[in-house]
């Protein structure tokens, strides 16, 4: 990969919206998308990742604000092929039509040479199976036809929408190996998933959507330090149970009640579990179980994204 | 490992390259060579089946028609395929949703109709063409035997190219439908009731204003040119009828190419 593609590499929104009759789907984002990164695009189902992503490739055309790719709108691209590569959610392919025709033809469009194409179907693996139809592909063959369509061109940037929906173990990993070593490579690569698991394994940077507003920008390090909360469980006879909470409290800990699976526990943040232990040795309370807990990735995710979730289960309960 | 030998040298693709795009895409389908064999088929087979029963009687001095008017009479039923084969190499790709693909391979939308509507319309004039000859050949065999033969030269020799225009015309009619609807079902009724059923129900329409509609419907103004001798006289001539048919997919492209260039993919 060089850098020929001048200053403004990666991919630019600013006050970025669209609505769909009443409905805003997409809401004053500003991001940007950096190279030589992989950069993760999370929220929950229908938080406008898809219309986001359709919008960064001219498909669908911003109510208001602009996204640019490279330092200019993609819709002007001199050669579109070479400058993104695009996975789309659903499997933009003719269920007709040969995994190679279906390159073929791609290729074509953007006098790319045919040799590409054999290149392309051997890089995701798919060379044996290159003359038959796609409809007849699995979930998993499907998504890797898409990331050869995608690497057609060689782009410096690459927008993949649910790139691991629906893949095996295998197919993953494959997936979050592939992303990283473009990333690496140079490349800009901006990958949205609705899985907080996936992303914390992929990604370098986060940037997390809830209807259609940016709840967090920020780098994977940075998310994990400041939302996957984790505290120390504390548990001691139950007639010790309000002298030990008074005592942490008093030390400016923050200290919350609980009922666990063996009887009242205490869930103190402030302080790692040896002071703990130290601080409530020095009162003789004898300790039951002093525990590091730390809450997952997948929390925080629920946790910042519980006020935005469209159709929660809750709702549908009520 | 993933750079291998591609050319850095951006090449900026242009017209050509989404014309071979469309290309690729039309013929590597099944569905396209069903469809343009049975336009083949249906085409040459419905000519000998109009003319092989009716020779003898147009040989007769009382005959009331012109055999110019049954040695292309295949192509009547060739144009159900046409319009098939103009509707799926568009909706094909919105059902699949394909057309994402397409346009952010050539975000150009025009240029990606242009090419289509040329595809199309290149092959159908081609295999259209085809099939007229072949048409005229079986036709003309039952009425050499009668004693009817017809020269292939004049209006014989212009209904064979003629017919080939008419079902170009008629692909690129129904792709523009096509593009505005993006549904096949709904693309290929609408289209097939309009040049086969209400093209023949207008005729119901008593008076001037009946006649004239009945002309300007475009498949009685578009396939005047695809016969020697059309059945119905009161027809616009052939050219005429393929202006006047030639202004109405134009008009329809024109209101598909505004509707593709505004509207999210």
């Amino acid at each position: 990969m060089t850098t020929t593609h001048g200053p403004a590499l990666g991919i630019r929104a600013k006050g970025l919206t669209k609505t769909f009759g009443t409905k805003t789907a997409v809401n004053g984002l500003d991001f940007s998308v950096e190279p030589g990164r992989v950069t993760g695009f999370l929220g929950p189902n229908g938080a406008g990742k898809s219309t986001t992503m359709r919008m960064i490739l001219g498909l669908d055309a911003p109510t208001s604000g602009t996204v640019k790719v490279n330092g200019h709108r993609f819709t002007s691209s001199p050669a579109p092929l070479r400058e993104i590569g695009a996975l789309l959610e659903a499997h933009a392919v003719h269920p007709g039509r040969s995994a190679r025709n279906h390159l073929r033809w791609l290729a074509a469009s953007n006098g790319i040479p045919t040799t590409r194409v054999g290149e392309v179907l051997e890089l995701v693996g798919l060379d044996s199976v290159a003359g038959q139809r796609a409809g007849r592909f699995s979930l998993g063959m499907g998504q890797r036809l898409g990331i050869a369509a995608a690497m057609l061109g060689d782009p410096s940037v690459l927008v993949l929408d649910e790139p691991v929906n629906g893949l095996d173990p295998e197919g993953i990993r494959w997936v979050r190996t592939f992303a990283r070593q473009l990333a690496d490579e140079g490349r800009t690569v901006f990958v949205s998933s609705h899985l907080m698991t996936e992303m914390a394994l992929m990604a370098d940077h986060l940037i997390v959507i809830g209807q259609g507003s940016i709840l967090a920008d920020c780098s994977m390090q940075e998310f994990m330090t400041d939302h996957a909360q984790s505290y120390v469980r504390v548990r001691v006879k139950t007639a010790d149970v309000g002298v030990a909470s008074e005592i942490l409290a008093a030390s400016g800990l923050v200290v919350g009640r609980h009922h666990g699976a063996s009887g009242p526990e205490l869930h103190v943040q402030g302080l790692d579990s040896a002071g703990i232990g130290e601080m409530l040795g020095r009162h003789g309370i004898v300790l039951h179980e002093l525990t590091l807990v730390s809450s997952s990735l997948e929390d925080a995710f629920m946790t910042l994204t519980a006020d935005s979730v469209e159709y929660s289960a809750s709702e549908v309960a009520a | 490992m993933t750079t291998a030998t591609l050319d850095r040298r951006a090449v900026r693709p242009g017209f050509i390259d989404a014309l071979r795009a469309e290309r690729i895409k039309l013929l590597s389908v099944r569905s396209t060579w069903w469809t343009l064999l049975a336009l083949v088929v249906i085409g040459v087979g419905g000519t000998i089946l109009i003319c092989a029963p009716n020779a003898e009687w147009l040989s007769e001095p009382g005959a009331d028609e012109a055999p110019g008017s049954f040695i292309t009479g295949g192509i009547v039923f060739a144009q159900i395929f046409a319009v098939v084969l103009g509707t799926l190499a568009v909706t094909g790709e919105y059902g699949t949703g394909m057309i994402r693909a397409t346009l952010a391979a050539t975000p150009t939308r025009g240029r990606v109709m242009a090419a289509k509507l040329v595809v199309i319309a290149s092959t159908l004039f081609v295999v259209g063409t085809v099939t007229a000859l072949l048409s005229y050949y079986a036709g003309n065999y039952f009425f050499e035997k009668a004693g009817i033969g017809m020269a292939l030269e004049g209006d014989v020799a212009r209904s064979i190219y003629g017919s080939g225009l008419f079902l170009a015309g008629s692909g690129l009619f129904a792709a523009a439908v096509g593009f505005i609807l993006r549904h096949t079902a709904a693309t290929m009724s609408i289209v097939l009731a309009l040049m086969l059923v209400v093209t023949n129900l207008v005729l119901l329409i008593p008076g001037d204003t009946g006649r004239w509609i009945t002309k300007l419907m475009p498949a009685n103004a578009g396939s005047v040119v695809s016969t020697p001798v059309p059945f119905n006289p009161t027809l616009l001539d052939a050219w005429t009828g393929f202006g006047v048919f030639a202004a109405e997919v134009g008009a329809l492209v024109l209101l598909a190419w505004l509707v593709l260039r505004r509207r999210d993919a």
